[in-house]
């Protein structure tokens, strides 16, 4: 496995001159988000290598008809959920799988288990969007301390949420 | 709900019809992302390894573009 981490763009661009390398090393940094999104969802180790395998594969043969502003984690994100969709609604229309579905799959589109998806993904995302005078008031911390406090929390969100951009891309969008 | 009522709800989707209330339930589904499944690392390198064979079986590509040989100097330098 290859330890140097390059950016997508580089590793798309060399995509279109048939690179393997540049392909498997984008195959390694997003499959497992792909693949547990789908077991998520489907409940399915085989649909969900279905899915990461399908996604892959047309990234591969499309590689030549790629557009210059191509976002991978976009299209991942995009993809990924209309697939999944796909899939469900497939299993939905065969009579066998049916009753497992309905066993399983049905009481997560209740309203109650959809208010998940409404919360904050983390609560370090709510520290960085409280008011100051908020987190000052809990923590109990004045003058410096307390900015020296937030900008190293700030700080430590922010370098984690851009290593992990494509995570947070799955998460549903706050108000 | 019933799956019928889901299956309906999702062909709408799939097609472009759904209502907006319809949409809103489903993309709020998508999202829904908080309890998620973990892999140990044995299984994680396993599929990872199988999922990648399966796309190398379809798409044939080391069979068109095989991968060069390092050369002996290289592979000494990779170890350090």
């Amino acid at each position: 496995m290859n330890l140097i981490l390059t950016n997508d763009q580089t590793l798309i661009d060399r995509l279109s001159l048939n690179d393997t390398e540049a392909f498997e090393e984008l195959y390694r940094h997003y499959w497992k988000s792909l693949y547990l999104y789908c077991l998520k969802k489907l409940q399915s180790p085989e649909d969900a290598k279905i899915i990461v395998r399908t996604i892959f594969t047309d990234i591969w043969e499309k590689r030549y008809s790629l557009p210059v502003s191509f976002c991978l984690s976009r299209h991942l994100y995009q993809e990924v959920r209309k697939k999944v969709i796909n899939c469900l609604s497939q299993k939905l229309s065969d009579s066998t799988e049916r009753t497992y579905i309905e066993k399983r799959l049905i009481t997560e589109f209740s309203v109650q288990s959809l208010q998940a998806a409404r919360k904050p993904v983390t609560n370090a995302y709510t520290v960085i969007n409280k008011p100051s005078e908020l987190i000052r008031q809990q923590t109990g911390q004045s003058g410096n301390e307390h900015y020296n406090t937030l900008a190293t929390i700030k700080w430590m969100v922010l370098s984690f949420t851009d290593k992990f951009s494509f995570a947070n891309l799955l998460s549903y969008p706050k108000n | 709900m019933k799956s019928e009522i889901l299956h309906a709800k999702l062909e709408r989707y799939v097609n472009g019809e759904s209502m907006p209330a319809e949409t809103r339930q489903i993309q709020t589904w998508l999202s829904c992302t908080l309890t998620d499944a973990q892999l140990t690392a044995e299984e994680r390198s396993l599929l990872e390894l199988e999922i990648l064979q399966e796309i190398q079986a379809y798409t044939a590509y080391p069979l068109f573009y095989p991968k060069k040989e390092k050369p002996w100097w290289q592979k000494i330098a990779a170890l350090f």
